[in-house]
């Protein structure tokens, strides 16, 4: 029992470790709670389909651009 | 303490860092909530060997570039400089507070694990750079190529931020409008910063 609340004790100051996040208003904060809760856990569900939307949209803005800019970044390493 | 107990300590801080690197993908929050409480010293050990590791592999692709090692000291001074000015911003930010103290070894150990997209990106790019290597043409193949390769960069770049938000939140325990502004303040030299590393060779993209 006693090894049981240690635990408990152990992750609640963990999970209290850090206050809530505040940004002012009512409807930001609602907002903001939303909007963090996909990138908590398994983030990639969303951000993968995401990126190739961007990079598609990029593609068509930029054009030859983008692919000069990937010959770049082949370099960057 | 032995040999025996360094071994065992060892190989189980390594089962420890591969673990929360597919618990950093799949729950970044809780792992990275869980590292800020972090002690074993033998984790930032298996992960700065992995980074030197990466040194001296990309040491005989790059022309003209500095020793392995000297290059790793250099991203040791980077890394240390990185965490010793969030640590400070935040010490001075607190100051006006009532606020808990936080530790150092709390910044190092959660900017060390944010160091995995980083880590995973330069090492794909630079094995891209030997089986597919650049220039990309104009093709049909070198378009959707580069389609891919901006994903996959946007991808991991998501990533990182995602780490190096929570990397702050949790070591500092500041909210979110004050992680921005701290951000913003490591900007404004970090890309000067970067520019010189770039003029004297050492990283064409910061390392970091």
């Amino acid at each position: 029992m006693t090894e049981i609340n240690l635990r408990l004790k152990k992750k609640l100051n963990e999970v209290f470790s850090i206050e809530p996040n505040d940004l002012g208003t009512g409807f930001l904060n609602q907002n903001f709670k939303k909007i963090t809760a996909y990138f908590k856990t398994i983030p990639f569900v969303y951000v993968i389909p995401f990126t190739f939307l961007i990079s598609l949209v990029l593609y068509l803005l930029l054009g030859k651009l983008l692919v000069r800019l990937v010959t770049i970044l082949q370099y960057g390493f | 303490m032995d040999f025996k107990t360094f071994l065992v300590d060892f190989f189980t801080a390594f089962i420890i860092v591969i673990k929360r690197f597919f618990l950093l993908i799949i729950y970044p929050y809780k792992t990275m909530r869980r590292i800020s409480l972090e002690k074993d010293y033998y984790q930032l050990l298996i992960i700065a060997g992995l980074v030197f590791l990466y040194f001296k592999f990309i040491y005989f692709l790059r022309d003209k570039t500095y020793l392995a090692t000297l290059v790793f000291l250099f991203f040791i001074f980077n890394f240390l400089l990185t965490s010793s000015f969030f640590y400070l911003l935040n010490k001075f930010f607190n100051s006006n507070q009532n606020k808990k103290e936080t530790s150092f070894s709390s910044f190092i150990f959660t900017f060390s694990y944010s160091l995995f997209p980083t880590l995973i990106w330069f090492l794909s790019t630079s094995l891209l750079f030997i089986f597919l290597p650049p220039p990309r043409t104009f093709s049909l193949l070198g378009n959707t190529f580069s389609i891919f390769f901006v994903a996959y960069s946007l991808s991991l770049l998501i990533w990182k931020l995602i780490l190096e938000y929570l990397a702050v939140r949790f070591s500092s325990k500041q909210n979110f409008l004050r992680i921005f502004y701290m951000m913003i303040l490591y900007l404004t030299w970090f890309l000067p910063y970067s520019v010189f590393l770039y003029y004297f060779h050492f990283f064409r993209i910061p390392f970091i």
